[in-house]
């Protein structure tokens, strides 16, 4: 069932309890981890964390756990799937269960005891009502067929045929309602379970919590935007639902650092201020010259199709109209010349649109502390996604994860500078991959799909590529998932009009998927190659995970 | 001679002085003196009082709060020596008081500040011992591992036992009707709970109110501190400061 009051149905429950927390490995997950252990350090709560990046994980674990606690909290997942059917668990244990995964198993919403959802209901949920989809007198029509049975079996008095004739018309025609209601009510789930999509930021619905209680700190409001944002860049939101939620954190920017603006009161510049910026949509720019963010972003490079040889020259066009030379652009952002970067981003805004790329900015908030740190809320994703999803050769799943929770704290900046040189890596990677496969003609279209291979070792020829993705010794792949406008422009279909798709490469183990959401429905994980699915997207349907 | 709790080692110099002194001031039994000073030592440039000074040198050399092993060896030939000296002494003394020579005397001053010397080296030794072996029960509680137990001596175990006695009756008369043990939370504690990650896998451990919790790599917990302690020392729990 779904939580209403926040405070007191979940928080005031677990508050003198010990609690379990099943946090899985997307860095929107990591937010709300955070923010809750903040809440949890601060009342004293006692409580486990167990990371777990797949169903295996969370069924394993669970059976490790289960004796020991009465109260789980799961983010991130668990939402999708009817969870007491998966994890057995006894009568008296309860979840909470925090999720974006969409649409919500509807065991989940009717079950009253056990599962308490930690989603907030003005959510475009559509669950359909509870008497369209259980019935509670099967019993009552299954003894009247087994009655029925037993009657017609026994020698009857002829004096009792009309009354069993009335009977059996009534049977037939109750049955024949069952079979209606049967069937309204396959197409009834039928139409809401058939697209995947996700709901709002778990990390924004717990600083919600936060802020009910008035414990709400900045740090717990920059999680919340780094959860918000993670889930934009991944594509797993519109982008109007995007610049709703940023207006909702806005007001809470405001409220905590109205303080800066003025001058004579302000705080000293060791302490965190959150800033809203109207900023350019670049891939790490701000840590790495100009020339590679606008050849890695993948907004950028598949607009200009950079590709191709003309792409290049268009690069080099757009660089020209905008006024900027060659060697101050791929230089360290930082370095380049004070007056180019006055401006800059209305310029390459005006540029952009004429080049045909109309969303250069966005909306976002960028987060300054000391002199010299200062990050936008998507080089903070990019660079924890980079972490979580790092193939060392002695890193385990769980090492990641500790690696990517440590990142976020303030304190532990040489890990967030770390996540920054290795997300750039992998969006060098992640560019020279897909510009291998389009150039050599890997991709193949197939009806509304567009699909490709990788094999184990992919396709370019540079060592970057070969270390961030290939699998030596038949390890796992994993990409962030990203928006595949390359694939989708370069077959030149309507695809190029809708916003882009976004899928991700699966593990090549058979038997675990990324992120916990349902089992992927189309794609076959082989162990020798993954492929990659990618369809046109009509509104917020994103494909299997 | 008072007792001090760190022992000082300018015994050597003042030995060296002294000697000087006496030296000049009593020349013409010099040969005398000399002779019986490398008689009682036996050997050319040795001193008294040097093995007594080794013991002070080793405690000092030892980083504070370790206990080396107890220097049987040591404290064995301090005594030796200061048994030697006083049977001189014991000799001479018998010596003037019978014939009335008094050019003795300088040599009995002599020999019986090398015992006074010995004496204090020793006692300062075997005190600095015990206020270690006392440090032990405030760090470790009251099971010292079994590595410490071999340094000791059988005397200063009997003695930390009587001092583990002593401070439990004490603590058992605080704090009402269950007491309080005073050796936990040496400093005031910033709180009451900390975040612990876990390091390697180590099974289930007991909570407060009798369940358990599992620990296993890379889980976190936030746990009260005083169970924490003892894991984080062993190195399976890592104290996590956000």
């Amino acid at each position: 069932m779904f939580v209403t009051d926040f405070r007191r149905d979940f928080y005031d429950v677990i508050q003198t309890e010990r609690v379990l927390l099943f946090v899985a490995s997307d860095v929107d997950a990591l937010c709300a981890c955070k923010i809750l252990q903040a809440l949890f350090q601060c009342d004293h709560v006692q409580y486990t964390l167990v990371p777990v990046p797949g169903w295996q994980e969370l069924e394993t674990s669970f059976l490790e756990h289960k004796d020991q606690f009465h109260y789980f909290i799961l983010i991130n997942c668990g939402a999708n799937v009817d969870l007491l059917d998966i994890l057995q668990p006894e009568e008296d244990r309860i979840f909470f269960i925090c999720d974006t995964h969409r649409p919500v198993n509807v065991v989940n919403v009717y079950n009253d005891t056990q599962i308490k959802l930690l989603i907030k209901q003005d959510d475009d949920l559509e669950v359909p009502a509870y008497d369209d989809i259980f019935r509670d007198d099967e019993e009552e029509d299954e003894e009247d067929e087994e009655q029925s049975g037993s009657e017609s079996e026994g020698s009857e008095p002829s004096g009792k045929r009309t009354r069993r004739e009335e009977d059996v018309i009534e049977r037939t025609l109750k049955r024949r309602q069952r079979r209606e209601w049967e069937a309204r009510r396959k197409e009834i789930l039928f139409d809401y379970e058939q697209y995947e999509y996700h709901g709002t930021s778990s990390a924004m619905v717990m600083f919600d919590l936060a802020w009910v209680m008035s414990k709400d700190l900045n740090d717990m409001l920059w999680w919340a935007i780094v959860g918000l944002t993670d889930q934009w860049i991944q594509d797993k939101i519109t982008q109007m639902k995007y610049v709703t939620d940023i207006g909702i954190l806005q007001r809470h920017v405001s409220r905590h650092n109205h303080r800066n603006e003025d001058e004579e009161n302000s705080l000293s510049i060791d302490c965190t201020r959150i800033a809203f910026e109207y900023d350019l949509r670049l891939a790490l720019y701000q840590h790495w010259s100009l020339y590679d963010s606008l050849c890695n972003t993948c907004y950028t490079a598949s607009r200009l199709r950079l590709w191709s040889v003309q792409g290049q020259k268009r690069l080099q066009e757009f660089l020209a109209d905008m006024g900027l030379p060659l060697k101050q652009v791929k230089q360290k952002f930082q370095a380049m010349d004070v007056s180019l970067k006055e401006n800059l981003r209305e310029i390459l805004e005006e540029s952009a649109n004429k080049f045909g790329m109309k969303d250069m900015r966005v909306q976002t908030f960028s987060i300054h502390f000391g002199f010299k740190n200062k990050f936008l809320a998507s080089d903070v994703v990019f660079a924890t996604t980079s972490l979580l999803e790092n193939i060392e050769k002695d890193a385990s799943g769980t090492d990641n994860f500790i690696r990517a929770l440590d990142s976020l704290s303030r304190s532990n900046l040489e890990q967030l500078y770390q996540g920054l040189e290795l997300a750039k890596k992998q969006l060098r990677a992640i560019h020279q991959t897909v510009a291998s496969c389009i150039c050599t003609n890997l991709v193949i279209s197939q009806g509304p799909f567009l699909y490709c291979y990788l094999m184990e070792v992919p396709g370019p020829p540079s060592s970057l590529g070969q270390d961030t993705l290939a699998p030596p010794h038949g390890r796992d792949v994993l990409t962030p998932p990203q928006g595949w406008d390359t694939l989708a422009s370069s077959r030149g279909q309507e695809a190029l009009l809708a916003p882009t798709p976004a899928s991700s490469l699966l593990r090549a183990r058979q038997t675990s998927s990324c992120s916990p959401s349902r089992p992927p429905w189309a794609c076959s994980a082989s162990t020798c190659c993954s492929p990659l699915f990618v369809r046109p997207r009509t509104s917020a349907v994103s494909c299997c995970p | 001679m008072g007792l001090a709790p760190k022992p000082d080692f300018r015994g050597r110099k003042e030995g060296g002085a002294f000697l000087a002194a006496r030296r000049r001031r009593f020349r013409c039994s010099w040969t005398r003196v000399e002779a019986s000073v490398g008689l009682a030592v036996g050997g050319r440039g040795a001193m008294f009082c040097e093995k007594a000074i080794e013991l002070i040198r080793e405690l000092h050399r030892a980083p504070d709060g370790q206990l080396p092993a107890f220097n049987d060896d040591g404290i064995r030939q301090v005594l030796e020596e200061m048994k030697a000296l006083y049977e001189q002494n014991q000799s001479d003394v018998n010596e003037t008081k019978s014939d009335g020579r008094s050019d003795l005397i300088p040599t009995i001053k002599f020999r019986h500040s090398s015992l006074l010397r010995n004496r204090r080296c020793i006692v300062a030794y075997l005190y600095d011992r015990l206020l270690r072996i006392r440090a032990l029960r405030w760090e470790y509680g009251s099971v010292i591992p079994n590595a410490l137990r071999f340094h000791m001596s059988a005397e200063e175990v009997e003695w930390f036992n009587h001092y583990k006695k002593s401070l439990a009756t004490y603590m058992r008369c605080l704090g009402g009707d269950e007491g309080l043990d005073i050796t936990q939370d040496m400093k005031p504690p910033k709180s009451l709970y900390i975040e612990v990650r876990c390091l390697k896998d180590y099974g289930e451990f007991e909570v407060d109110d009798g369940t358990s919790v599992l620990l296993k790599k890379n889980s976190q917990h936030f746990l009260p501190r005083w169970k924490c302690e003892q894991l984080i020392r062993q190195g399976v729990l890592e104290h996590v400061l956000s």
